[in-house]
C-alpha cells in the first residue's frame, strides 16, 4: 500500500481553485482596463492641441458629460485628460466585474452545492470565503497594475499613473469585498450580485450629487468614484483618499469574514421568511413573466433613482453654463449648440439609458443560458412546446420588461425635472427614453445570437452593442477617429431626442438589424444540442 | 419486431451521437410497442441519458432517427404530445413552489388527470407548498414523477427516476409504473438498478459503451441473474452440495465455510441446506456491473443483430 499523500496545508489548494475560477475574466478585464486609458493617452498626444483645445473644453463643459465623468481637472495634461475621460468607465468596469465575480465564486458556488464538497475537507467556511475574496481582489489589483503600466508606457507622470492604478485596484477590491459580503448576508447569488453592484454604483450617484450640489460636496468621501475626484491624479495627486479606500476595503472584507464565521453553510442571516403565497402558474407566458419580474423591479428601482437625480440636477448643471457665457459660446462654435438647455442635457443623458437596459436584456438571455446548463429547462423542453415558441415567449417578456424600464426612466427624469421646475414636458422625457429602444433591441439580437452559437458568452456579447458601442463613440469623438469607425457604434445613429428630432432611418436600420439577428439566433438555438 | 401494422410508441433506428471524437451512442436500434414497460439498462456513462436526450429532441443525432408514435423526435411540438419526461437530475427554479411547478407542467403538458395527481401527491408524501429551494433531491424527483405519472401521455420516458428515492417511495414508484402499464401507457425506463428493472419491466435492453449489447425479455433476464451465497456450517459437511441444481462455482474457504454462485430458483439449494446444521446464511446479489463483467468481460464485443 502506498502512503496517502497529504498536502501540508489545505489553504493553498483552495486558493488554486479560486484562481482557476477567475482567471479568464481577469485576463479580459485587465487587458480592457489597461488598454482604454493607454489608448486615450497615446491618441491625445497626436491631437492638434490648437484645433482640439476649444472643442475639448466645450465637450468638458457639456453638463451631461460633466454629470457622467465629473468636473475636468488638468485637461491640458495627458494624464489628467485621460483620467477624466476614462476614470469613471474603468472604475465601473473593474468594480462591477469584481462584485459580480466575488458573488459568483462565493455564494454562487455555495448555492450550487459545490462548497459542501470543499467544506467536507479540512478548510472552514470563513477561510474559504476569505481566500476567494483575496484572489478576486488580487485580480483587481492586477488590473490596477496594468493601468499604471499602460499609462507609464504612454509617457504620463509617474505619481499620477501610480495613484490612478491604485484607485482602480482599490475600487475593484471594494467591488469584490461588497460581493463577498453580500454573498454572506444573502442566500441567493442573484440577490447578492444585485445588492453588491447596487451599493457600488450608488457611489456613482453620490459623486454626481456631490458635484452638482456644493453643500453636499462631502458625499465625495462615501464612495470610490468620489474618492477618485478628491484624489485627482495628475492634478492634486492626493494620497489620503486612496488610503481611505484601502481601509474601507479591509473593513468590508473583515465584515464578510465575520459573518461567514457565524452562519450555516447554505444559509444566510438575511433570508426571506414568511408564508409562501400560492399563485397560479399555468402557462409559459406566466413563467416568462415570473422570470423577469424580480430583475425588472431591481433594475427599475436603480434606474428610477438615477434618472430622478438626473432630472433634479437639470437646472443646476445648465445654470452653470448659463452663468459662464464664454463656455456656451465656445460650445456653439465647436458645434455643440444647445447643450446649455435642459432638453440638450436630458437628451445626452437619456441616450445612456441604452447601457443599463441593454445589460438587463443581455442578462436575462444569459439567465436562460444558465438555466439550460443547470438543467432547469429539461422539464420545459419535455413539454409539447417547440424551442422557438419557448424562446419567443421568454423574449417577449424580456422585451416588455425593457420597454417598462425605459418608460420608467423617462418618467423619473420628468418627475425630477418637474420638481425643480426645469420646464421639461413628460412627452419630451418619454420620447428621449424610448429613443434608445433600437439599441436595446440590438443587444437582444446579439444576445440571442450568442445563445445559439456562444452560449457561454451571452452577457458580454449581448451587452456589446450598448457598452462597446458607447465606448467606441466616446473614443471616436474624443480622438477624432474617422467617420466610418464612429459609424459602427449604434449611438452614432441615435439623434439627441428630445433636443432634436429622431433619426428615423437610423432607428429603422437598427430595428431591422436587430430583427435579423434575433431570427437567426432563434433558428440556431432551435437547431443546436441543448446543454446540461 | 413488434407487429408491423401498429405504430410503435418509440422507434429508434441506427441512432448515433458523437461529441467531437468521442462516440457516446453507436448505432442503437430498438422499438417499444404501445403499452410495454421497457427497461433501459447500463452502467454509468453507457449512453443512456444521451439516448434519452435524443429521444426528447434535446440533442440532435449524428446519425439515425427517433420517432415517437411515428412523429420524428425533432418535431418537438407534436412528438411531445405523446410523452411525459422525468430527467435524471431534476432541477427546478428555486423560487417556484412544488405546486407551481406541477401547475405549469400540467398547464402546458399533454393533458393531466388532476384527481389522480392529487392522489399521487398524497402517495408520494410530497409537500407541494414549499419552494423548490427547500426540496431535497428526492423531493424534486417526486415533483417530476407526480407530474409525469399524472399525465395521460401514452409514453412515459423516465431517466433513472428513483436514484434519490427512499425504499418506501421506490415501492410507490413501482406501483405507479404498474398502474400506468395497466392503463396502456408505454414506459421507457432507464436505470442501473437491476432489481427495479426486474420488478417492473417486461423487456430490457442493455447498453454498454454506447452500443446495445443485449435486448431480452424478462425470463431471459432472470437467467442472467445470479446470486452469491456465503454459508457457515456447525460441522464439516463434505461434498453434500456439489451436485445441487443451480449451484456453480462452489468454493470451501474452510471445512465449515463455503461460498457458491446460484443461478435459477433457490429451492433446491435451500432444501439441501435444510439437511445441514447452518449457523449463518448470507445471500448477496451481484451488482449489474458484476454481471456485465461476468457476461461480457472488460472489453465488450456487441453481438451482431442485437437490435429488435
Amino acid at each position: 500500500m502506498t502512503a496517502a499523500s497529504v498536502p501540508a496545508a489545505a489553504g493553498p489548494v483552495v486558493t488554486g481553485l479560486a484562481v482557476r475560477s477567475v482567471r479568464r475574466g481577469t485576463a479580459v478585464v485587465t487587458v480592457l482596463a489597461a488598454a482604454l486609458p493607454a489608448l486615450v493617452a497615446v491618441q491625445f498626444r497626436r491631437l492638434d492641441q490648437a484645433l482640439a483645445g476649444p472643442s475639448l473644453a466645450a465637450l468638458a463643459e457639456n453638463p451631461a458629460i460633466r454629470t457622467l465623468f465629473g468636473p475636468p481637472v488638468a485637461l491640458d495634461d495627458v494624464g489628467g485628460f485621460t483620467v477624466w475621460r476614462t476614470g469613471t468607465p474603468v472604475l465601473v468596469l473593474v468594480g462591477t466585474w469584481a462584485a459580480l465575480t466575488a458573488s459568483r465564486v462565493t455564494r454562487g458556488e455555495e448555492e450550487a452545492g459545490r462548497w459542501d464538497l470543499l467544506l467536507g475537507g479540512r478548510t472552514r467556511l470563513p477561510e474559504v470565503v476569505l481566500r476567494h475574496l483575496a484572489v478576486t481582489a488580487g485580480a483587481a489589483a492586477l488590473a490596477g497594475v496594468a493601468v499604471t503600466a499602460g499609462l507609464l508606457l504612454a509617457g504620463t507622470a509617474v505619481s499620477g499613473a501610480v495613484l490612478f492604478g491604485a484607485l482602480v485596484a482599490g475600487t475593484g477590491a471594494c467591488g469584490a469585498a461588497l460581493g463577498a459580503l453580500a454573498g454572506q448576508l444573502l442566500a441567493e447569488r442573484r440577490a447578492a450580485a444585485g445588492a453588491a453592484v447596487g451599493v457600488l454604483l450608488t457611489g456613482l450617484l453620490l459623486r454626481m450629487v456631490a458635484d452638482g450640489v456644493p453643500a453636499l460636496a462631502w458625499l465625495h468621501w462615501l464612495g470610490p468614484f468620489g474618492l477618485l475626484s478628491r484624489s485627482a491624479p495628475y492634478a492634486d495627486d492626493a494620497v489620503v483618499p486612496v488610503l481611505l479606500l484601502a481601509a474601507a476595503d479591509v473593513g468590508l472584507a473583515a465584515a464578510a469574514w465575520w459573518v461567514a464565521g457565524r452562519r450555516d453553510v447554505g444559509g444566510a442571516p438575511l433570508r426571506r421568511t414568511g408564508a409562501v403565497r400560492a399563485r397560479s402558474l399555468r402557462s409559459l407566458a406566466a413563467l416568462a413573466v415570473r422570470r423577469v419580474r424580480r430583475p425588472v423591479l431591481a433594475w427599475g428601482a436603480g434606474l428610477a433613482a438615477y434618472f430622478l437625480l438626473i432630472g433634479v440636477l437639470a437646472t443646476t448643471m445648465t445654470e452653470f453654463l448659463a452663468e459662464n457665457a464664454d463656455f456656451a459660446d465656445l460650445a456653439a462654435q465647436a458645434g455643440f449648440a444647445g447643450l446649455e438647455t435642459v432638453s440638450g442635457y436630458v437628451s445626452a443623458l437619456l441616450a445612456l439609458l441604452a447601457l443599463p437596459v441593454g445589460a438587463f436584456v443581455a442578462g436575462r438571455v444569459a439567465d436562460t443560458a444558465a438555466d439550460e446548463v443547470a438543467g432547469r429547462l429539461a422539464l420545459v423542453h419535455g413539454l409539447p412546446v417547440s424551442r422557438v415558441r419557448w424562446l419567443a415567449t421568454d423574449l417577449s417578456a424580456v422585451a416588455a420588461g425593457a420597454v417598462l424600464l425605459v418608460v420608467l426612466a423617462g418618467a423619473a427624469t420628468w418627475v425630477g425635472a418637474a420638481t425643480v421646475g426645469a420646464g421639461l414636458t413628460s412627452g419630451e422625457a418619454l420620447a428621449g427614453a424610448l429613443n434608445v429602444l433600437p439599441v436595446v433591441a440590438l443587444c437582444l439580437g446579439a444576445a440571442v445570437v450568442a445563445l445559439a452559437w456562444a452560449p457561454g458568452a451571452v452577457l458580454p456579447l449581448g451587452s456589446l452593442p450598448a457598452v462597446g458601442g458607447y465606448l467606441l463613440l466616446v473614443l471616436a469623438d474624443t480622438l477624432g477617429w474617422p467617420g466610418w469607425v464612429r459609424g459602427i457604434s449604434p449611438f452614432a445613429h441615435l439623434a439627441g431626442v428630445p433636443a432634436v428630432p429622431p433619426d428615423v432611418p437610423g432607428l429603422v436600420g437598427m430595428l431591422v438589424l436587430a430583427a435579423v439577428l434575433t431570427a437567426a439566433g432563434a433558428v440556431g438555438y432551435a437547431r443546436r444540442d441543448l446543454r446540461g | 419486431m413488434s407487429s408491423p401494422t401498429a405504430v410503435p410508441a418509440l422507434r429508434v433506428e441506427h441512432l448515433s451521437k458523437r461529441f467531437g471524437r468521442a462516440v457516446a451512442v453507436d448505432d442503437v436500434s430498438l422499438s417499444v410497442p404501445p403499452g410495454e414497460v421497457f427497461g433501459f439498462l447500463g452502467p454509468n456513462g453507457a449512453g443512456k441519458s444521451t439516448t434519452i436526450r435524443m429521444v426528447l429532441g434535446l440533442l440532435r443525432p449524428t446519425g439515425g432517427s427517433v420517432a415517437v408514435f411515428g412523429v420524428p423526435a425533432d418535431d418537438v411540438g407534436r412528438a411531445h404530445r405523446h410523452l411525459a419526461y422525468v430527467p435524471a437530475d431534476v432541477a427546478l427554479w428555486p423560487w417556484l413552489t412544488g405546486r407551481e411547478c406541477l401547475d405549469l407542467l400540467a398547464g402546458v403538458g399533454p393533458g393531466t388527470d388532476l384527481d389522480y395527481r392529487a392522489e399521487l401527491v398524497e402517495r408520494f408524501a410530497l409537500d407541494p407548498d414549499r419552494r423548490a429551494r427547500a426540496y431535497s433531491t428526492g423531493n424534486r424527483q417526486k415533483v417530476a414523477l407526480v407530474a409525469a405519472f399524472a399525465t395521460r401521455a401514452p409514453l412515459l420516458v423516465l431517466d433513472e427516476p428513483t436514484s434519490g428515492l427512499d425504499p418506501l417511495m421506490e415501492r410507490e414508484f413501482r406501483r405507479c409504473v404498474a398502474e400506468a402499464a395497466g392503463r396502456g401507457q408505454a414506459v421507457f425506463l432507464s436505470s442501473h438498478q437491476l432489481g427495479e428493472v426486474e420488478a417492473v419491466c417486461s423487456r430490457v435492453g442493455i447498453l454498454r459503451g454506447g452500443r446495445l449489447v443485449e435486448v431480452a425479455g424478462l425470463p431471459d433476464l432472470r437467467r442472467l441473474r445470479r446470486s452469491e451465497l456465503d454459508v457457515t456450517l456447525a460441522e464439516p459437511a463434505g461434498a453434500a452440495l456439489a451436485d445441487v441444481e443451480g449451484v456453480e462455482d462452489l468454493r470451501w474457504r474452510s471445512p465449515v465455510e463455503l461460498t457458491m454462485t446460484l443461478s435459477g430458483p433457490p429451492g433446491p439449494v435451500l432444501r439441501a441446506l435444510a439437511r445441514l446444521e447452518v449457523v449463518s446464511l448470507v445471500v448477496r446479489e451481484p451488482s449489474l456491473e458484476e454481471l456485465f463483467l461476468d457476461f461480457y468481460g472488460d472489453t465488450v464485443s456487441p453481438r451482431p443483430g442485437a437490435s429488435v
